[in-house]
C-alpha cells in the first residue's frame, strides 16, 4: 500500500543555500509523525514542499504515491494545513472564516457541521460570533482546527502548532490529534518542542541542518521515551 | 540638539540605501530639470517672437500707402502679449487665451490661436510645466519618501527603544522633519535657478522671492501632511494609501471640481451672446458709416449750432469723420460696459474657484503662482483692456483726420466719382498716429496684492497642518 | 466560478476599505455625470437663445436694406455645434476650441478664429467629466484597491493558508480581483448608464463606452497584477504602481504631445491672419481688374459680369473678401493638415497610454475630439459657401433687390 506522505531522497536549495539534504522519510495511514529541530533545521521547508509552494532541488515528494510537482491542485485538495501563528481573517468572526475558507477549498457545510467541529476543538459557543481579532491565540488555534477538520481531509500537516498555547490548550491538542490519527488521518507536524513531540508522535524524526540524522518509533503501548529524544536533540544540536 | 540631526541623518542614510527612493529621487530631478530648460527656452523665443511681431506690426501700419483714413480703420492693428520672464516656470493661462488680438474699427475681436485648441490632443492633462511638476509631482515624491518617517520606527520596533532612552516623539518628529526639510530645500533648488535667471531678465526680485516662498511653504505643508501621516497611522501601507488619497483629492479631483462649481455657480455668458444683446442696443445708436441715419439728428442739430451754420455741406469740418467718430466712441462706451460685465463675471468665477484653495492646498499655490508670474487670467484681462484702449485711441486719432482733413463733397461722391475718391486719400504721415504699445507685466506690488490672499490660504492650511503634527507627535506612544 | 465570485463578494461586503474606494468611484461618477449634464442642458439652452437672437438680430438689421450688397454686409448668421448626446460624459476640446459663431459675407478667414471660449482658468485647469475620471482617477482606485491584495495577505501570514487551502493560486487571487474590477466597473458606470437614458444617448455609444472603460480597467489590472507578483513589501508595490501610473498618465502623454507638436509645426496664426487682411485691404488701391482676375480664376462662371466701372460696387467688394480668403488658403489648409497630422498622431500614441486612450475614444464617441471640432470649422466653411452661391447670382447678375427672396438665404444647418 502506497504511503500518504513520502520524502525520497529530498533535497531543497533556497537562495543557494542547501535547506534539506537528502531526506527520506514516509508517514502510513493514520500515523502521526513528528519533525523534530531546531530553528533553520529545514522543518516548515519540508512542509511547504509536500504543498507544493517549493519545488524540491532533488528526490521527490510524494502525495497518496503521486508526485507533487505534476499535481499541485490534487495534492493540496487532500492535505489541510495548519500554518505556525495561524491568522484568519480578523475582521470576520469564526463562522464566516470557516465559510469563507471552506468555500476556498471547494466544499460546503451547514451551520449544524460547523458548530460540531467547533464543539471538538471546546470553542466557547458565545465566542463563535465574534470577529477573531478579539480573540485569544489559542481560541484562534481552535479555529483552524476546526477548519482543518471540516475540510475532512486524509492528510493533515501541522506547524509548530502549540507554540504560544497554554498547557491546557495544549493537552486539549494533543487528544484532539491522537482522535484524528485513530479515525485514519495521516499526520505530519513539525515542532521543536521534544516533550510535545514525545507525547502525541508515533514516530519522531530528527532533522539537523537539513538532514535527517536519527527516527525513534514509539513501542506498542508506550509513548516515546522524551529523556532519549532530548539527549540525541541535546547531543546533535551541540555538534 | 545634536540627536535630532542624528536622527535626520539616519533617515538620509536610510533613503539613500533604497533603491526605489533614489530611482524615484533621480527620476524626479530630471524630469524637473529637463522641463525647466525647455520651458525657459520656449518663453524666451516667445518673448522675442512676439516683440518682433509687435514691432513689426507697427512697422507694417506706418508703411501703408495713402489712402481714406476710414480705410485705416478697418485695416486694422495687432496687439501681442509677450510671456513675462516668470512664465519660463509659470506659463499659466497663455497657453488657453492666444497671446494676440486684431484690433480694428467697430468691433472688439477676441484673442486668436490658443495653443490649446491646435494642440496635439492627448488626455486630461495639461502639458509639464515646471509649476505644474512642483505642484503635482513633488507632493507624490514626499509621499513616498515620508509615508513610514515614524511609522518605520514603530514597525521595527526601535520606537520603544528610543522612547525607553529618553528621545520625547517631539524631538524624533523635529528630527524627522529635519531630514524632509533637507530633501525639500534640494527640490527647490531649479525654481531657485529659473527665478534667478528670470530676475537677470528683468523681473523684479520680490515677486520672484514670492513665488519661490509660496511653493517653498507648499512643499512644506506636504512634509509635514506627510509627518503627521506617518505618526498617526499604524501601518505602512495605510499609511501610504490615505496619502495617495489626499493627493488625489487635492491635485487631481478637487481642482477640476471647483472648475465645474464656479462654472455652474456663475454664468458668464460668452461673447457671441452678449453681443447679441448689445447689437439690439447697438441698433439704437445708428450706425456708424451712414451719417443720414435718424439716431444722429441730435447730433448734427447740435455741431450746426456749435459751428453755426445751416446744413452740414457748410460745416468747415467733414461731417463723416464727426459722425464716424461720434458713433466709435458712443459703441465704445457700449461694447465696454459689456466687455467690462463679461471680465467682472470671469473674475469672479476665478475668485470662487480660488475659495476652493481651502480645500486643496494645489490651488492656493497655483493661483499665488500665476499671480506672482503675471500669467493669470487678472493680467489677460488687463492686456484686453490696454489692447482695447489702444484700438479706441488709434480709431479715434484716424476718425479725427477723417473729419478735419477730408472735404464732405468729396466724401460724399467717392463711391461714385474717381477724382473724388483721390482727393479722400490723405498722405500716409498720418498714420503715424498710432501709438506704440509694449504690454509689460503688472507692477511688483499689485503682482503680490493679488497673490496676498492665496498665500495667506497656503500658510493657513501649514498652521494647521503644523499644528496637527506638533500634538501627534507630542502624544507618541510605543 | 460562480460559487468562487460568490464568496469573494461576501467576502468584499466585509472589507471596509475597498466599500470605501469603490464608494468614492460611485460618488465622484455621480458628480461627474451630473455636472456634465448640467453643462450640456447650459449649452444647448444657450444655443436655443442664440438662436432667438440671431434671428432677431438678423431681421433688424435686413430691415433697412436697399441693396444685395448692403444685406449680406450686415446680415450675421449664428453656426453652432450642439453638444452629442454623449457630450454630458466628455466635453473634451468644446472648452478650447470654439463651437459657435456669428459669421457674415465678408471673408471667412477674418472671422472663423474667432474663439468664443470660457474663463480662461477652465481651459487651463480643465474639467472633471466622466471621460477624466474614467481615463485618470479610475485606475488610481483600481491600484489602491488591487495592489496589496497578495502582500497584505503575506504581511498577515494568511497567504501559503489561502492558496493550500484553495489548491491553486488562480482559483483565489483571480475571482478576488475580478469581484473588484467589475464592482469598480459597475460603480462607475451605472451613473453613467442612468445619465444616458435621462438624454437618450444611443446604445451602440454606450455599448462602446462601456467596452472602453471595461477594457482600459482590464488592462490596469493585468499591470497591477503582473507588478504585484514582485515579492516585495506593499508599500513598494504601491510606490511601483503609482509611478508606472504617473509614467502612462502623464508623463507618456507630455512627451509624446512636444514631440508631436514639434514634428507638426502649425503655420503662424497671425502671419495666416495678417496676409489676409493685407491682402483684403491692398485690393482697395490695387486696379480692380486684378482682383476680379483672381476672383474669375475660382469663379469663370461669371466671366461676362465682372466689369467694375464704379469706383465702389459690391460685386468688387465681395470678390475681394473672397480672393482674401483663397490667397490664405494654402497656409489654411496647412495649419487645417497640420492640426489633423498632430491629431492623428496623438491617436497612434495614445496606444501607448491607456489613459489617452481612454479620453481620446471618449472624446470621439462624444463628438468632443480634434476631429470633430475641425468637421465644425468645414461644416462653417461650407455653409459661408453657401452664402456666398446664394448672394453671386443677385450681385453679379444685377438682380433687383427683392426683399421676399432674403427668405431662401440659407440657414446653417448643424451636421448632428
Amino acid at each position: 500500500m502506497t504511503s500518504p506522505l513520502e520524502a525520497r531522497s529530498l533535497s531543497l536549495d533556497r537562495d543557494g543555500n542547501t535547506v534539506l539534504d537528502n531526506v527520506s522519510f514516509s508517514v502510513a495511514k493514520g500515523e502521526i509523525f513528528a519533525l523534530l529541530g531546531g530553528n533553520g533545521a529545514g522543518k516548515s521547508s519540508t512542509l511547504l514542499t509536500f504543498l507544493g509552494f517549493l519545488e524540491p532541488s532533488g528526490g521527490a515528494v510524494l502525495v497518496n504515491g503521486k508526485t507533487v510537482g505534476s499535481d499541485v491542485a490534487s495534492a493540496r485538495s487532500a492535505i489541510a494545513y495548519l500554518p505556525e501563528a495561524t491568522s484568519l481573517y480578523g475582521h470576520m468572526n469564526a463562522y464566516e472564516n470557516l465559510d469563507y475558507f471552506l468555500n476556498l477549498a471547494g466544499r460546503s457545510a451547514t451551520q449544524a457541521d460547523y458548530d460540531t467541529a467547533l464543539d471538538r476543538v471546546a470553542l466557547p459557543r458565545e465566542a463563535r460570533s465574534r470577529r477573531l481579532q478579539f480573540f485569544s491565540k489559542g481560541m484562534r488555534q481552535k479555529t483552524a482546527i476546526a477548519l482543518a477538520l471540516l475540510r475532512e481531509t486524509p492528510i493533515l500537516l501541522l506547524d509548530e502548532p502549540t507554540s504560544g498555547l497554554d498547557p491546557v490548550a495544549i493537552d486539549e491538542f494533543h487528544d484532539l490529534v491522537k482522535d484524528l490519527a485513530g479515525a485514519g488521518q495521516t499526520i505530519l507536524m513539525v515542532t521543536h518542542d521534544v516533550y510535545g513531540a514525545c507525547q502525541v508522535a508515533d514516530r519522531v524524526g530528527l532533522l539537523r541542518r537539513g538532514q535527517l540524522v536519527g527516527s525513534f518509533a514509539a513501542e506498542k503501548g508506550k509513548r516515546i521515551d522524551t529523556e532519549t529524544v532530548h539527549a540525541a536533540f541535546a547531543e546533535r544540536e551541540a555538534v | 540638539m545634536n540627536k535630532i540631526f542624528r536622527i535626520a541623518k539616519e533617515e538620509w542614510r536610510l533613503w539613500l540605501r533604497s533603491k526605489v527612493i533614489v530611482l524615484a529621487t533621480l527620476i524626479v530631478a530630471v524630469l524637473l530639470t529637463t522641463t525647466s530648460v525647455l520651458t525657459v527656452n520656449r518663453v524666451a523665443s516667445e518673448q522675442s517672437q512676439r516683440l518682433a511681431q509687435q514691432v513689426a506690426a507697427e512697422e507694417t501700419f506706418f508703411a501703408q500707402p495713402d489712402r481714406h483714413p476710414h480705410r485705416m480703420v478697418h485695416y486694422g492693428h495687432y496687439a501681442f502679449r509677450p510671456p513675462p520672464p516668470l512664465a519660463a516656470f509659470e506659463p499659466g493661462v497663455d497657453a488657453v487665451t492666444g497671446q494676440s488680438i486684431f484690433l480694428e474699427g467697430h468691433r472688439q475681436n477676441t484673442a486668436m490661436f490658443a495653443d490649446t485648441k491646435a494642440a496635439a490632443d492627448l488626455g486630461g492633462f495639461a502639458s509639464l510645466t515646471p509649476a505644474s511638476l512642483y505642484q503635482l509631482l513633488l507632493p507624490l515624491l514626499l509621499i513616498v519618501l515620508g509615508h513610514a518617517l515614524l511609522l518605520r520606527e514603530r514597525e521595527s520596533g526601535t520606537l520603544a527603544v528610543m522612547l525607553a532612552q529618553g528621545q520625547s516623539g517631539l524631538s524624533l518628529a523635529t528630527g524627522k522633519a529635519i531630514a524632509l526639510l533637507a530633501v525639500i530645500a534640494i527640490f527647490m533648488l531649479p525654481l531657485i535657478v529659473v527665478a534667478i535667471h528670470s530676475v537677470l531678465r528683468g523681473e523684479n526680485a520680490l515677486t520672484a522671492a514670492g513665488l519661490v516662498g509660496s511653493y517653498f511653504v507648499y512643499l512644506c505643508l506636504w512634509g509635514t501632511i506627510v509627518l503627521a501621516a506617518s505618526i498617526i497611522l499604524k501601518q505602512r501601507a495605510v499609511s501610504l494609501g490615505a496619502l495617495i488619497f489626499i493627493w488625489l483629492f487635492a491635485a487631481l479631483i478637487v481642482p477640476r471640481l471647483a472648475i465645474n462649481a464656479s462654472s455652474a455657480a456663475i454664468d458668464a455668458p460668452g461673447k457671441i451672446e452678449s453681443d447679441l444683446v448689445m447689437l439690439a442696443e447697438q441698433r439704437k445708436l445708428g450706425d456708424g458709416h451712414n451719417a443720414a441715419d435718424p439716431a444722429f439728428q441730435q447730433l448734427q442739430k447740435e455741431v450746426l449750432e456749435q459751428y453755426d451754420v445751416e446744413k452740414i455741406e457748410d460745416l468747415p469740418i467733414n461731417w463723416r469723420g464727426v459722425v464716424a467718430s461720434f458713433s466709435e466712441s458712443e459703441l465704445t462706451d457700449l461694447l465696454n460696459i459689456y466687455a467690462e460685465n463679461r471680465m467682472e463675471q470671469e473674475a469672479s468665477q476665478s475668485h470662487l474657484f480660488n475659495l476652493f484653495g481651502l480645500a486643496s492646498p494645489a490651488i492656493a499655490v497655483g493661483s499665488a503662482s500665476r499671480s506672482l508670474a503675471g500669467t493669470d487670467l487678472a493680467t489677460h484681462h488687463r492686456f484686453l483692456r490696454e489692447s482695447e484702449a489702444l484700438r479706441f485711441d488709434f480709431v479715434q486719432s484716424l476718425n479725427e483726420v477723417h473729419a478735419n482733413e477730408l472735404s464732405y463733397a468729396d466724401d460724399m461722391n467717392r463711391s461714385s466719382d474717381p477724382e473724388a475718391e483721390r482727393r479722400t486719400r490723405v498722405n500716409s504721415a498720418a498714420w503715424r498716429v498710432l501709438d506704440e504699445f509694449r504690454f509689460v507685466p503688472d507692477s511688483a506690488s499689485d503682482r503680490m496684492n493679488r497673490a496676498a490672499f492665496p498665500f495667506a490660504m497656503l500658510i493657513l492650511w501649514l498652521v494647521l497642518a503644523g499644528a496637527a503634527t506638533f500634538l501627534a507627535a507630542r502624544r507618541v506612544r510605543v | 466560478m460562480v460559487s468562487d465570485l460568490l464568496r469573494e463578494i461576501r467576502f468584499l461586503a466585509k472589507d471596509r476599505g475597498a466599500l470605501f474606494w469603490l464608494a468614492l468611484a460611485f460618488v465622484l461618477s455621480i458628480i461627474a455625470v451630473t455636472f456634465g449634464v448640467t453643462e450640456v442642458r447650459d449649452q444647448q439652452r444657450t444655443i436655443a437663445e442664440l438662436i432667438e437672437e440671431d434671428t432677431a438680430d438678423r431681421a433688424n438689421a435686413l430691415k433697412g436694406q436697399e441693396d444685395w450688397g448692403g444685406a449680406a454686409y450686415y446680415a450675421f448668421h449664428l453656426a453652432y455645434a450642439p453638444p452629442s448626446e454623449f457630450a454630458f460624459a466628455a466635453l473634451g476640446q468644446r472648452d478650447s476650441s470654439p463651437w459657435k459663431h456669428r459669421v457674415r459675407m465678408l471673408a471667412l478667414e477674418g472671422q472663423i478664429h474667432q474663439a468664443d471660449t470660457k474663463n480662461a482658468d477652465f481651459g487651463l485647469v480643465g474639467r472633471f467629466d466622466f471621460a477624466f475620471l474614467a481615463a485618470s482617477v479610475a485606475p488610481l482606485l483600481l491600484i489602491l484597491l488591487l495592489y496589496d491584495l497578495r502582500a497584505a495577505e503575506r504581511t498577515a501570514r494568511r497567504h501559503d493558508l489561502l492558496v493550500a487551502t484553495a489548491g491553486s493560486s488562480r482559483k483565489l487571487w483571480l475571482p478576488r480581483a475580478l469581484v473588484r474590477v467589475l464592482a469598480l466597473s459597475l460603480l462607475l458606470l451605472i451613473p453613467l448608464w442612468a445619465a444616458s437614458s435621462l438624454v437618450g444617448t444611443s446604445g451602440s455609444v454606450i455599448i462602446q463606452a462601456s467596452f472602453v472603460l471595461v477594457g482600459a480597467l482590464g488592462i490596469w489590472w493585468l499591470i497591477v497584477e503582473l507588478i504585484s507578483r514582485i515579492d516585495a513589501s506593499s508599500s513598494v508595490l504601491l510606490t511601483a504602481l503609482i509611478g508606472l501610473w504617473l509614467a502612462l498618465a502623464i508623463i507618456v502623454p507630455a512627451l509624446a504631445k512636444v514631440a508631436i507638436e514639434t514634428r507638426q509645426p502649425l503655420p503662424n496664426g497671425g502671419e495666416m491672419l495678417l496676409l489676409q487682411r493685407e491682402t483684403v485691404n491692398d485690393a482697395w488701391d490695387l486696379p480692380k481688374e486684378m482682383t476680379m482676375a483672381a476672383f474669375l480664376e475660382e469663379h469663370p462662371e461669371w466671366r461676362d459680369h465682372a466689369a467694375i466701372e464704379q469706383p465702389f460696387e459690391w460685386k468688387w467688394y465681395y470678390a475681394f473678401q473672397q480672393v482674401g480668403d483663397l490667397r490664405v488658403k494654402p497656409l489654411v489648409d496647412q495649419y487645417r493638415a497640420a492640426r489633423l497630422a498632430r491629431d492623428h498622431e496623438a491617436g497612434m500614441i495614445a496606444f501607448l497610454s491607456p489613459t489617452s486612450f481612454v479620453e481620446r475614444s471618449f472624446e470621439k464617441l462624444a463628438g468632443t475630439d480634434a476631429a470633430s471640432m475641425i468637421a465644425y470649422e468645414d461644416s462653417v466653411r461650407d455653409f459661408h459657401a453657401q452664402l456666398r452661391a446664394f448672394h453671386y447670382p443677385m450681385l453679379f447678375r444685377e438682380e433687383p433687390f427683392d426683399r421676399n427672396l432674403l427668405e431662401d438665404i440659407p440657414g446653417f444647418v448643424p451636421s448632428r
